[in-house]
C-alpha cells in the first residue's frame, strides 16, 4: 500500500482537475469524483497528462471539444482501477506471447495488467523517450500502435481496452453525448422511419445501440 | 394478526393477488422480503444522464464482482438498475455438482415488476397439451379455454400493446395499439413472409401503453426504454404502477416489508394452513400472522423454498409434498444469441425515440406435423433491428478527427434474433435445502440442481440455422450467432417446482393453483407451471393468480375452505 498521505494528495489533485472540468464545461464534479483508490492504481501527475494528451489524440477538437477536454482522461484513470471495460480480466496468452517481452513487467499476478503503466512506457518507448515532450510526433506515435492493435489475430490487445474507455468517457460526457452525437433521454414519440438528412447524428441515448455496438 | 388472506410476495402475481383478494372484499396481508420502493418517489436514478454518475452507467466493476457477482451477468444490470437487483453477497443460494445457473433476482416492493421485460405472450393448446402429447413431464389440468377469459382480464387492466396477427400458437390478446416495426425490421417482416408463409414477425407484445389509462393514473410510454429504472409516468405494467393501486384503494390492503417468510404452519386435523411466520430482517425479530388462506407469489424457487423449509411432522418432506414432486422438474427457457447480422441497404433510413419493445417471431416449428430436428417443441426468436452508434468504434481501428467525424454518422444497421427454446421438464432439475448452511436470517439455502439436455441443444442447432437463413434471406450479412444455451437462468424465466397436475400422487397443484394436500394453499407464482413453452411466463402467470383468486373467493363463500 502507498502512504495515505499520498493518496489524499492525489486525491486532491483529481478533484482540482474535475471542478476545473465542471466550469469549462458544465461537466458535474460528482462525475468525476475520484474515489480513495488503493496504492498500487493511484495514477501519477504524469499519467494523468499522458491520458489527457492520448484521448485528445483519439478524439481531438472539432467543431466540438476533445476528449481530453472534457475529462476523459481521469475518467479512464477511474475506469481502470475499478475494472471497467473488462480491464480486471488477465490478458490473452495469445496477446501476452505476442507482446512479450514489453509486456511482461506490467502484469498483475493474476494475468491483468497495470495499464496506465503498461500505456505510459509503450508510448515513450515507441517515442524513442518521452511521449510527452514529441507532440507533433505523438500523433503518429499513437496511430502506429492502434494499428498494431487492430491487426488480425490482435483481438484482446490492451491499447482496444483503453480506447474503448476513451470512446465511453467521451460519449458518455455531457459535451460528447449531447453536442457532438444526439442525447434524448425522453423522446416522447417513436418514428419507426425518418430520413437521414445532413445533420443526422448518431444517438449516443439509444440504449440498445450502445449495448449491442 | 388475523386476516382473510396472506399474500407472500410483491412481485407480478403478488399485486395481482393482493388486488384480487381485496377487490372482492377479502382483508389481505401482503409480506415483501426487500425494502419500500414507492411510484414515482423511489426511482432514484430515473432522470439521471450518464455524466451524472460515477461510472457513466456502466458501474463499479470492482464492487460488482464482489457484491453482484451473479447480477453483473444481467444485461439490464447496470449503474441505473443496481439497485433494483439484489446484493448476492447477502443473499446466497447453493448450486450442485456441475449446475451453472445464474439466478437474476429483484428482493424489493415490486420485485422484478420493476425489471421485467415486460413481453407479454399468451400460450396456447400447443403449449399446455404439449406435456401429453410428447410424454415428458405431466400433463397440464387446464386448457387454453379455461384461461382464454383471464388473459382477457388481465390484458384490459395492465395494458399491451401489439399486432393482431390470427396465430394459433400465439393467440391474439386485447391490445392497446402497435409500436411500429422500423425499415429494416419490415423489410425482413415480409422478405420472411414471401418465402416462408408460415414465420411470422411482428412488433414485441409488450407492457408499455400507447394509450393513456387516465383512471389508473397512467400514462402513455414517452420511449425512453429505461424502463428498469422504474417509470414515473406509469406507462409499464409494474406493481407500484398498477396492482399495487388498485388493492389500496380498496383500504383492506396491509403490506409490509423488509420481512422474509420462514415457514408456513399446517394442522393436520384441518389440513389447512394456520399461519405464516416471518423474520423483520432488520431486527431479526420472529412474528407471525394468521389467516383463512395463503398465496404463495415469492417468486418460483422462493415459493418452493418457503413449502421445503415448511416440512412438518405431518408432512416431512415438505408442505403439500405428499407427491414427493415438489422442487422437482423446474425449468429455464434456453436462451442465446442465435444470430447477428449487418443489414446493408437502408442507410437512408433512420428513427426518433427508444422503442421499448422488439420483435417477435412466433414458434413455427412442431406443431401441426413434428418437423423439429431432435426436439418435440418450440423455439421462437426475438430481436429487433438498430442502428449502431458510438460503442461500433470500439472494433475500429482510427484514431483522430476522420475517427472521430465517422462515429458522428449513425453506424450500420443490425438485426438480431434472440432464440427461447423450449425447456423440458425433468424431475433431475430440482430445488432442494442445503442443510449445511444457513443464510443471514437463519434460513437454509436454496439449492439448485439445474442442466439442459439435447432436447434443448438441438432446437438451439435448428433456431441457429434458420435465424442466420432468414436475415440472409432479408439481405444481412450474419456477423454472429451460436447454439449453446446460456447457464440456466439466463432467460429469468426459472419456473415449475410445484407443479399443476390432475393427480395428487404426481404434483402438487390443482387445476385452480391449490395445493392437492392443503385446502386453503394456493402457489401462483412460476412454482406452478408444468412446462415452460418457449413464450415468456409472466402473463400467464397473472392470468393463473387472477383465475386462482376467484376460485379461491368462491371456496370461501360457499365454506368449502
Amino acid at each position: 500500500m502507498a502512504h495515505p498521505a499520498a493518496n489524499q494528495w492525489q486525491r486532491r489533485d483529481f478533484l482540482g482537475a474535475a471542478a476545473l472540468a465542471s466550469l469549462c464545461f458544465g461537466v458535474p464534479v460528482a462525475a468525476l469524483a475520484l474515489e480513495k483508490l488503493p496504492g498500487e492504481a493511484v495514477p501519477s501527475k504524469r499519467q494523468q497528462a499522458l491520458l489527457r494528451i492520448v484521448s485528445d489524440l483519439v478524439l481531438p477538437r472539432t467543431d466540438t471539444p476533445g476528449a481530453g477536454e472534457v475529462g476523459t482522461g481521469d475518467f479512464v484513470l477511474l475506469a481502470l482501477a475499478h475494472g471497467l471495460g473488462g480491464s480486471a480480466d488477465a490478458v490473452s496468452p495469445a496477446i501476452r506471447s505476442s507482446l512479450s517481452p514489453g509486456i511482461t513487467p506490467f502484469l498483475k499476478i493474476d494475468g491483468s495488467l497495470r495499464y496506465a503503466d503498461w500505456l505510459e512506457a509503450e508510448l515513450d518507448r515507441r517515442a524513442n523517450g518521452d511521449f510527452l515532450r514529441a507532440p507533433a510526433k505523438g500523433r503518429d506515435v499513437l496511430a502506429a500502435l492502434d494499428a498494431q492493435a487492430y491487426a488480425k489475430g490482435m483481438d484482446g490487445h490492451p491499447w482496444r481496452t483503453i480506447k474503448t474507455l476513451i470512446l465511453t468517457g467521451y460519449y458518455t460526457s455531457e459535451v460528447g453525448a449531447s453536442q457532438e452525437l444526439r442525447f434524448e433521454l425522453v423522446p416522447g414519440r417513436w418514428d419507426p422511419d425518418l430520413p437521414v438528412t445532413a445533420e443526422t447524428r448518431a444517438f449516443s441515448s439509444d440504449w440498445t445501440a450502445v449495448d449491442f455496438g | 394478526m388475523d386476516f382473510d388472506a396472506i399474500v407472500v410476495g410483491s412481485g407480478i402475481t403478488g399485486g395481482w393477488a393482493a388486488k384480487e383478494l381485496t377487490e372482492a372484499g377479502l382483508t389481505v396481508l401482503m409480506i415483501e422480503r426487500g425494502r419500500e420502493i414507492r411510484h414515482q418517489l423511489d426511482y432514484e436514478t430515473e432522470m439521471k444522464s450518464p455524466w451524472d454518475l460515477p461510472f457513466r452507467g456502466s458501474g463499479d466493476q470492482e464492487m460488482y464482482r464482489k457484491l453482484h457477482p451473479v447480477q453483473m451477468l444481467n444485461r439490464h444490470f447496470n449503474e441505473y438498475t443496481q439497485n433494483h437487483f439484489v446484493n448476492d453477497a447477502e443473499n446466497p443460494y447453493a448450486t450442485d455438482g456441475d449446475t451453472a445457473f445464474n439466478w437474476f433476482r429483484s428482493y424489493q416492493l415490486g420485485g422484478r415488476s420493476l425489471t421485467w421485460g415486460r413481453q407479454t405472450y399468451r400460450w396456447s393448446d400447443y403449449d399446455f397439451g404439449a406435456n401429453k402429447r410428447d410424454g415428458h413431464g405431466t400433463d397440464w389440468p387446464i386448457r387454453y379455454a379455461d384461461l382464454a377469459p383471464w388473459y382477457d382480464k388481465v390484458e384490459d387492466f395492465i395494458g399491451v400493446s401489439g399486432q393482431a396477427e390470427g396465430l394459433a400458437q400465439l393467440p391474439d390478446g386485447k391490445f392497446q395499439p402497435a409500436m411500429a416495426l422500423n425499415a429494416v425490421e419490415t423489410h425482413v417482416r415480409e422478405t420472411v413472409r414471401a418465402r416462408w408463409p408460415e414465420r411470422c414477425l411482428t412488433i414485441g407484445r409488450t407492457a408499455n401503453l400507447t394509450q393513456e389509462k387516465p383512471d389508473e393514473g397512467r400514462g402513455p410510454c414517452q420511449y425512453r426504454s429505461i424502463c428498469a429504472r422504474g417509470c414515473l409516468y406509469g406507462a409499464y405494467f409494474s406493481t407500484q404502477s398498477s396492482t399495487l393501486p388498485a388493492a389500496q384503494r380498496t383500504g383492506r390492503l396491509t403490506v409490509i416489508t423488509d420481512a422474509v417468510v420462514e415457514k408456513l404452519d399446517y394442522d393436520p386435523a384441518t389440513r389447512k394452513v394456520t399461519g405464516v411466520h416471518y423474520i423483520d430482517t432488520k431486527t431479526k425479530q420472529r412474528r407471525r400472522a394468521a389467516s383463512r388462506i395463503v398465496f404463495l407469489n415469492a417468486g418460483a424457487f422462493n415459493s418452493v423454498h418457503i413449502l421445503l423449509n415448511s416440512a412438518s411432522e405431518a408432512m416431512p418432506n415438505g408442505l403439500a409434498n405428499s407427491s414427493g414432486v415438489l422442487g422437482t422438474h423446474i425449468m429455464d427457457h434456453a436462451n442465446t444469441l442465435s444470430a447477428a447480422a449487418l443489414m446493408p441497404g437502408f442507410e437512408a433510413h433512420t428513427s426518433f425515440g427508444n422503442r421499448p419493445t422488439g420483435v417477435v417471431i412466433a414458434r413455427y416449428r412442431n406443431m401441426d406435423s413434428m418437423d423439429g430436428q431432435g426436439h418435440s417443441r418450440g423455439f421462437s426468436f426475438q430481436g429487433g433491428a438498430f442502428r449502431s452508434t458510438w460503442t461500433a468504434g470500439r472494433r475500429d481501428a482510427g484514431i483522430g478527427a476522420d475517427y472521430k467525424a465517422k462515429l458522428r454518422q449513425p453506424g450500420m444497421w443490425r438485426m438480431v434474433l434472440v432464440a427461447f427454446a423450449d425447456c423440458v421438464p425433468r424431475a433431475t432439475n430440482r430445488l432442494s435445502l442445503d442443510r449445511t448452511r444457513t443464510d443471514a436470517n437463519g434460513l437454509p439455502l436454496l439449492k439448485i440442481a439445474f442442466a439442459f439436455g439435447k432436447e434443448e441443444h438441438a432446437a438451439l442447432a435448428q433456431a441457429k440455422a434458420e435465424a442466420a437463413e432468414m436475415l440472409q434471406a432479408a439481405g444481412g450479412r450474419v456477423i454472429a450467432g451460436g447454439d449453446t444455451p446460456g447457464a440456466g437462468g439466463t432467460a429469468i424465466h426459472e419456473m415449475g417446482g410445484a407443479r399443476m397436475g390432475h393427480d395428487p400422487a404426481t404434483s402438487v397443484l390443482n387445476k385452480w393453483s391449490q395445493a392437492h394436500d392443503v385446502a386453503n394453499l394456493f402457489v401462483t407464482d412460476g412454482a406452478q407451471m408444468s412446462s415452460s413453452a418457449c413464450q415468456n411466463p409472466s402473463l400467464t402467470y397473472m392470468a393463473l393468480t387472477a383465475r386462482a383468486c376467484a376460485a379461491a373467493v368462491s371456496m370461501l363463500r360457499e365454506g368449502r375452505i
